[in-house]
């Protein structure tokens, strides 16, 4: 028995060691001082880091991903909000299809629905024009974090806050600002960063769907990293990390220890 | 109070779904029916069964599928293998401990599925973190084939997806009262009866959820067999990009991808039905 | 202060009826109970009242204006809900001034006014505290407070008290009583315990499965229900298949075993099966052999200034309460004595 447990405990911590191995071994290759990615690193130093602030392109996408994802953000928090209450509030009978439909770009596999959308967009003559369909793709990704942490919140609440507004002189829309919103604002919180964090690292939809010219981050990455392996890309890689971490703390310090 | 205005807010998103989900996959099936394409178009007029018989008679596309599948079954039996433990663990672990565990199994999340692979490729490569460890500590002498191969690809994989498989079972373990395996053990289970008996059953909800996320996600995916599997393990999924975006062969991608997604599909129900018929 | 009327309303959830067909009628300044079982439509009842749900039929009348259509911000009622649903990112201050301000109150007629509402209550010192600082019984007087400052139409309870303890029900029982009376405000009280309407009601409505059973006094609730649904539901009832044999004039006469005979009052609504109820407070022991009828005691239950008995009878067990200082031992034989002035016919249940 003392054995079997040990064992499991040990197996445990590999597997938590297995989650973390990866990133940090990329983290630690960013700031290796040599030409490769050689382990241990042969000395430590930001030489890559500056490489990678004088390139452009890795610029350009990093900004791109986050302006795209920022965008994305903003309009899935309002319709995804919308569809929460309307789910929660609302749907009765209809619930599960609401929650099955709202669900399903996350059930369905993106490399899919950016093939699908490819083929849409093009057959309604808009291509990948103007980033319409790239952007769609973001909000498509998005849209089931924003609803499912939204929805989360929502449930913790009881509706009666609402309906004591309401019988208070409150209109509905009345209601909703001055009661529901500050009370699921974390749920709010958390579901943008997720949203933020999804749009800036999602792939199938970015690689099918970008078109021409500039690219987001993780396409510019993967370029790069089929024919380069110098620690730049981990360089960036960190940079990424880093962008995402922070997020997550700003939401966290503002709205995660409320309410 | 009309009936009418809740509506208006579901619309947005039904309308979104409606329109640039349900109707473009739609749109694949049919495409899928269309006439492949001459000189370069990427279908021609006309519908048949076209597509589907030059998947279905040429081995290269064909032997892809089955593989495919199997690479899918066993990430999704690797990643139950080291979720549940974890599962188990964070759901009984005291709250501070539940935090940080939580935040480490969460993590992989934050972290881009491109960076992700890209680590994988620093550990596993003929040069990476693992063989040269080995080498220098005397244990090999040639570096061993951890990457683009099999092996490679599936320890990514469960890598990735490793937090789909342990959410769900979280929340079906957390939904479980201690007191339940406490009045177990007072009538006379050992533990081992308790998760067997009680633990399990109870979890299996989210055991089906995270099964067939992480299978659905692990066929499907794109990046991770690039990366690590180089060119040299071709999924379904990466023979329908090649299709269709390197070669635009429109009809036939999406042929392909319609037979992916239809086993993956039977495979998913298969299990469902399998996994009801014992525990409900 | 506000007359409120309910004509037949019915309110379906997608074709299965919650409410069928409820006609009441509030005096100005009454307080009124809706009691009843649990799912009987109490709380669906005050939700039609409140605008929260869409009546399917009949009509709402304030003061004899029809305001079944309006939007329940447009409707002046004060709700306090079972769950108190008090805003907790506002202070108990902020809660109270949360109705004027959606009436566009100016700002310092809103502090006198929450000032004075906060005396009313009692709770001038938590002011500045948010609703998780406070304890139920605190929060329950908040929940009023503010259903209360904005001086509504009318007031309007969904079970407020059964979050509290009994100690603390008791008191706040008390407490709403009182402040209605001092207020004057017309009062819906909604609750599935039968000493609560009791005790604070003007008025009593016993709903049963969608549906008004009687509405009355207390009092005549209590003593004089219309059915045995009513009369087991309010109180403890000994209902007797006495064979009544009726000579019309408003009375029926009742045969006792014994041969002797009874005269008491005829129900207003013709029934297919009378019982006669006596309430066990309006049994009296005798001595074996005396009284109306026989009985052995089965069981005493000692009850501080009173004491239950239960006696099995011809009519099987009944439910006897006497003084405490009437004492008869657990197997004794004893002899009962009915009130005929407070023996009461009710219509048996079809399905007793
Ligand atoms: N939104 C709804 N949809 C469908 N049926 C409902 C809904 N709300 C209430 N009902 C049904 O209407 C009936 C009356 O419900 P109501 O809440 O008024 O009961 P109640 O008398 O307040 O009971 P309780 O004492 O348990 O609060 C119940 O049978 C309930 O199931
Ligand atoms: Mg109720």
């Amino acid at each position: 028995m003392r054995l079997a447990e040990a064992l499991l405990a040990l197996f445990r911590v590999l597997v938590y060691i297995f989650l973390l191995a990866p990133i940090a071994v990329v983290v630690l290759a960013s700031f290796n001082a040599g030409n490769f990615l050689t382990f241990p690193p042969q000395g430590l130093s930001l030489r890559w880091f500056v490489t990678f602030l004088q390139n452009d392109v890795f610029i350009d996408a990093i900004v791109y991903s986050a302006v795209l994802a920022a965008l994305a953000t903003a309009v899935s928090l309002v319709i995804g909000t919308m569809a929460a209450l309307y789910y929660v509030r609302h749907a009765g009978k209809e619930a599960e299809t609401v929650r099955v439909l709202l669900l399903l770009p996350l059930i369905l596999p993106e490399i899919l629905t950016a093939i699908a959308l490819l083929f849409f967009f093009y057959q309604i003559g808009v291509g990948l024009e103007h980033r319409i369909a790239l952007f769609t793709g973001h909000v498509l990704m998005t849209l089931p974090f924003v609803f499912l942490n939204v929805t989360t919140s929502l449930q913790g609440r009881d509706e009666a806050c609402e309906l004591a507004a309401r019988s208070l002189g409150a209109s509905r829309m009345t209601a909703f600002r001055r009661v529901t919103l500050p009370l699921i604002a974390p749920g709010l919180a958390t579901g943008g960063v997720f949203a933020f964090i999804i749009s800036f690292d999602t792939f199938g939809i970015s690689f099918i769907l970008k078109g021409t010219g500039s690219a987001p981050l993780p396409i510019q990455l993967y370029d790069y990293l089929r024919f380069n392996f110098t620690p730049e890309a981990a360089a960036v890689s960190t940079v990424s990390i880093i962008f995402t971490l922070a997020a997550v703390v700003v939401a966290d310090r503002l709205f995660g220890r409320k309410g | 109070m009309s009936r009418r205005r809740p509506l208006l807010l579901i619309a947005p998103a039904a309308a979104l779904i409606f329109f640039f989900v349900m109707l473009p996959y739609i749109n694949v099936l049919v495409m899928s029916l269309r006439m492949p394409g001459s000189e370069g178009k990427p279908f021609d007029p006309g519908f048949g069964f076209e597509a589907y018989a030059q998947f279905f008679t040429q081995d290269y596309y064909l032997s892809a599928l089955p593989h495919t599948l199997w690479l899918g079954i066993i990430t999704t039996a690797v990643c139950l293998l080291l979720g549940y433990p974890l599962a188990l663990h964070i759901a009984t672990a005291s709250r501070r401990w539940r935090g940080i565990l939580y935040g480490i199994v969460l993590s992989p999340l934050l972290v881009g599925i491109v960076i992700r692979s890209y680590g994988w490729t620093i550990l596993l490569g003929n040069t990476g973190v693992i063989n040269k460890t080995l080498k220098d500590l005397g244990i090999i002498v040639r570096p061993l084939k951890l990457m683009y191969n099999d092996f490679g690809v599936v320890l990514a994989l469960a890598h990735v997806f490793l937090p789909f498989m342990v959410l769900p079972l979280l929340s079906s373990l957390q939904g479980i009262d201690p007191a339940i395996g406490q009045a177990a053990r007072s009538l006379g289970a050992s533990r081992l009866t308790v998760f067997r008996r009680v633990t399990f059953p109870v979890s299996m909800p989210g055991v089906q959820s995270g099964c067939i996320l992480v299978f659905v996600l692990a066929i499907s995916s794109y990046v991770t067999p690039a990366l690590i599997g180089g060119m040299r393990v071709k999924t379904t999924t990466i023979l329908v990009v090649d299709a269709l975006i390197d070669q635009f062969l429109w009809p036939f991608g999406s042929a392909m991808a319609f037979v992916l997604a239809l086993s993956a599909g039977l495979i998913v129900i298969a299990f469902a039905m399998l996994t009801r018929m014992k525990w409900k | 202060m506000t007359e409120v009327s309910l004509l037949s309303l019915v309110k379906s959830y997608g074709g299965a009826p919650a409410l069928r067909g409820i006609s009441l009628s509030v005096g100005h300044g009454q307080f009124v109970s809706l009691l009843g079982p649990s799912g009987c439509g109490k709380s669906t009842t005050l939700r039609c009242i409140a605008g929260f749900e869409e009546v399917t039929d009949g009509r709402i009348l304030f003061d004899g204006k029809d305001i079944s259509r309006k939007l329940p911000e447009k409707r002046d009622i004060g709700m306090v809900f079972q769950s108190y649903a008090l805003f907790p990112h506002l202070t108990v201050a902020q809660n109270l001034a949360f109705g004027l301000e959606m009436r566009k109150v100016p700002k310092a007629q809103i502090a006198e006014r929450v000032a004075r509402t906060l005396d009313l209550v009692q709770l001038t010192p938590y002011a500045e505290r948010y609703p998780k600082a406070l304890s139920g019984g605190q929060q329950q007087r908040v929940a009023l407070g503010r259903a209360l400052v904005i001086e509504p139409a009318i007031l309007l309870l969904d079970e407020p008290l059964a979050n509290l303890d009994a100690k603390l029900r008791d008191e706040m029982r008390g407490f709403i009583r009182d402040l209605q009376k001092r207020v004057g405000i017309t009062t819906i009280y909604v609750t599935h315990d039968q000493n609560e309407a009791m005790t604070m009601s003007d008025l009593v409505v016993v709903m049963f499965d969608g549906a008004i059973a009687q509405a009355g006094t207390p009092e005549e609730i209590y003593n004089t229900p219309s059915t045995e649904a009513v009369a087991r539901f309010v109180g403890n009832a000994n209902i007797l298949d006495l064979p009544a044999a009726n000579p019309g004039a408003g009375t029926i006469d009742l045969t006792l075993p014994g041969g002797a005979s009874l005269t008491i009052p005829a129900p207003e609504k013709p029934a297919a099966r009378l019982g006669i109820m006596a309430r066990p407070e309006q049994i009296a022991l005798t001595g074996a052999g005396q009284g109306h009828l026989g009985g052995r005691v089965t069981r005493r239950l000692f009850g501080g200034g009173y004491i239950d008995y239960e006696i099995a009878t011809d009519f099987g067990v009944l439910a006897v309460q006497t003084p405490a200082n009437v004492l008869a031992d657990e197997g004794q034989a004893v002899g009962l004595l009915l009130d005929p002035a407070r023996l009461w016919p009710v219509a048996r249940d079809a399905a007793a």
